[in-house]
Parts: structure tokens; sequence; C-alpha cells
């Protein structure tokens, strides 16, 4: 399974998406956003899989839920910035 | 003791309350500042309360920020709203809540509307106030004074109809009246979360309807590299530690208060007020009552009223005396010598709350 990341600005939307996307059945996991990841320091971020990643941003958007940037990771976990 | 002072804190909380408070101190760590359990459990805890405050007052999680109290909330809204000197149009009901921070602002007040229980008066008063031109408009939900209940919907629609951005004081109306931040078109709308909402002290909610300006600045856990505060609803206005244990503890208050209807405890606080205003004039109190009033009563004793509540309390009744903080609407009133004896009734209104205060009035009207 290839991994994606989707980041936020803080807490508070990345657990709003989590539960979006948990209710409409993607998986994810929130955790801290990694520091070469968010250039302006501190985040949180989803990581998923990569195959649900372009259903996650859809549903985030029909939500009103705004993220910040979009990565895919490598098996060797390096990262890749995606355009969404 | 017969607690009657719902209008400054509700006391005797429900049993989920404490137990949310003791579950909040034991299992929650900073929310926002770290990813290991604890610290995202006192994230749930607070989005919980987000979530539960945006469905029961008509806004996104988003637009609910956690202040220490109303008051807190008030001064962001009336901050972000109100540049020095501008022209701000309240009712003649508000609390030094409101009017303090006017006054440091400079504003140029005008008071509108000043007749107790008569939303005629208070709309033509609005109305005229409004046309003249206002930067602002803030005016509370229902007087903590008297219980009179402002036509908030239709004073909203006058501001929208004059573009006047307005601020809604709902101290005394949160976890009694239906509050609707989106349907109003208010810009904020600031609220206790210790009173009617059941939570502890130190808590309170503000809603907003636009990114506020920060009162104080610090950390939110977002954006450190940055200096500017964050420009994002809530960290904008929330700098430094959440009151986690406090808004776990609002968060069962919230709870309890959809589980038993905001419609069925109105009506019990209004029904108890009522019966206790009518019994209160027969003794031969002066008692302040007329439509559109909610769950508070307000009256004069033929004594100082600090005196009859301290005799009341010597009977093991609580009751508040004295300008409960609002001068302006005892000038309304005419009240502003004496002041009033307040009777509050709360979320567990009953009959024998009424039934041991006119007991206990019945002596003070006796030793007159």
């Amino acid at each position: 399974m290839k991994n994606c990341i989707i980041t936020f600005r803080s807490v508070t939307p990345a657990q709003r998406a989590e539960d979006t996307l948990r209710r409409a059945g993607v998986r994810c996991t929130i955790q801290r956003t990694p520091k070469w990841m968010e250039e302006k320091g501190c985040g949180y971020s989803l990581r998923m899989d990569c195959r649900d990643l372009m259903a996650a941003a859809m549903l985030l958007r029909k939500a009103g839920i705004s993220f910040r940037k979009a990565y895919s990771l490598t098996e060797d976990g390096v990262p890749e910035e995606l355009r969404l | 003791m017969t607690y009657l002072d719902h209008g400054a804190t509700s006391f005797h909380k429900p049993q989920a309350v404490y137990r949310a408070v003791q579950c909040g101190m034991e299992n929650c760590a900073n929310p926002g500042r770290g990813g290991y359990t604890a610290a995202m459990t006192a994230a749930k805890t607070v989005l919980r309360c987000r979530q539960q405050a945006s469905s029961m007052f008509g806004c996104q999680p988003e637009q609910v920020v956690m202040t220490h109290n109303c008051t807190h909330g008030l001064n962001i809204a009336i901050n972000t709203l109100v540049k020095p000197g501008a022209r701000v149009v309240i009712s003649g009901f508000e609390h030094n809540a409101v009017t303090r921070p006017l006054h440091a602002r400079n504003a140029r007040i005008t008071v509108a509307g000043r007749k107790l229980f008569d939303w005629e008066d208070t709309l033509t008063a609005f109305e005229n106030a409004l046309q003249k031109g206002a930067d602002a408009a803030v005016f509370t939900h229902m007087s903590n004074v008297f219980g009179y209940i402002l036509p908030v919907e239709e004073l909203a629609q006058l501001c929208r109809q004059y573009r006047v951005p307005f601020v809604v004081d709902a101290a005394q109306s949160a976890g009694s009246l239906p509050i609707d931040m989106e349907k109003w078109g208010a810009e904020f709308i600031a609220m206790p979360g210790h009173k009617g909402l059941l939570g502890p002290q130190g808590t309170g909610l503000l809603l907003c309807r636009r990114e506020p300006a920060s009162l104080i600045q610090g950390g939110t856990g977002s954006l450190s590299l940055q200096q500017d505060m964050p420009d994002f609803l809530p960290d904008v206005s929330e700098a430094g530690t959440l009151n986690v244990p406090g808004i776990a503890g609002l968060s069962a208050g919230l709870a309890y208060l959809k589980c038993h209807g905001l419609e069925k405890i109105f009506a019990r606080e209004q029904n108890e007020a009522k019966r206790c205003a009518v019994a209160l004039e027969k003794l031969g109190f002066r008692v302040f009552m007329g439509e559109n009033q909610g769950g508070t009563v307000s009256f004069i004793p033929p004594m100082d009223c600090e005196e009859a509540a301290q005799i009341l309390a010597d009977n093991k009744i609580a009751v508040r005396a004295g300008l409960h903080c609002a001068p302006l609407a005892h000038e309304s009133a005419g009240t502003i010598d004496t002041g009033t004896v307040r009777v509050s009734f709360g979320f567990d209104a009953a009959s024998w709350q009424t039934g041991n205060l006119l007991l206990a009035a019945g002596k003070l009207a006796r030793q007159s």
C-alpha cells in the first residue's frame, strides 16, 4: 500500500477532516505533520492509502474543510508533493 | 439551600458535568500540542464540545471559540467591531460586560429602548437609532436583572436591513432559548459556559461569523514559525492552553441540555418565575413582571435590598441583590437608587423552590 498525507493548518480542521473521512468509510490516521512538510511550523495531517486520496480531497472540499498540501510517500519514505 | 441565583451561575449541576471535569483532568493533556494519546484525547474533547455547540447554535465547529466566560467573548467581539470613537447602538438593558468595553473604546453610544417588556418600544427605538447610522450594535438576548427577553430576531432583521454588524450577548439565554447565528446573521454571539449551559466556571463560547481580532497573542499549536497570530478560526482567538477539564464539563452540560430539551427547561423556568412574581406581588412587594419575561424576576422589598437578601440567605434562600453589574438596566427601569432583589430559576426549576422562597419572603414582609 502506498501512503499519502494531507496536511492541515491546525488540529481542529485535521480532526474534522478525520471525522468526515471516517464517516464516509475512508480509513485514515491523524498525526503531527513532519516538520519538513510544514514550512510555517507545527500542524496536523492525515495519513491514508493513496488510492483514497482523490476521494478524500473531494469529500473535504464538499465539507468546506480546507487543507494545505498533499504528499505521496514512496516505499522508501521519500515524499513527493501532489497537485490536487 | 434553595438556590435561585442561576443568573450568576448554575449550581448543583448535573452529575455528568462533575464526572466529565474529573475525567478531563485525569485523561487530557494539551490539545493541539502533540500526537500522543493524552494530547489527542484532549483535542477530541475540545472538538466534541465545538461540534455540540455548532449543532445547537447554528454555526460551524471552527466558528466556536472557547473563552473564559461571556465577558471575555464580548471583549473579543467588541474589540473587533468597535474602533475608537465608533457609533454603537445598544439596548437599555445591557450589562457592564458590554458597556465597559465600549466605554474603554470611547464609543459614541446610543441607548435604544428603555421600556421594560415592551417590544414595540425596543424595536422603534432601535430602528430610529440605526437609521441615523451606526458602526455596530450590541444587545442582550435577555436582561440579567429583569428577565426581559428582547425581540432578538426582529432586532437582527433591523440590523441586517441597515447593514449594521451586531453582537448578541446571550449570557442569560444560552441553555434556555433558541440561538441561531446563521439565521440571525450576527457577527458574534457571546455566552458563558457556566450558566445555562451547565459547564464549570472559567468556560465560555464565542460564536464567530468572521475572524475576530486577537485580544491576546501567544502559542496556538499552529503555524509556529509565524510571528503574527494565525488568521483563521478558532486559533486566532485561542492563544495559550485551553481549559480542557472545563470544556469537558461544558460538553457534558450541552449533552444534558440536548437530552432534556431547551423548550422544556425554559417552560419550567418561566412558569416558576411567573408563579413567584404573582405571589411576591400579593405579599406587597414591588415586582417587575410582564410579557416576554424568562426565568428571572426582580422585586423591591420594603427594606434595603441587600438586607432583604441577607434575611433570605439566613433562611437558606440564595438570591442576588443590588445592581447586578447592570446600572444601565436599573436606570432604564428607574431602580438605580434602590437596586432590586433578583430571583433567577435554572434548569432544575421546581415548585418547591418557589414555595421555599415565598415562605421566607413572607417573613420578610412581616418584618417590614
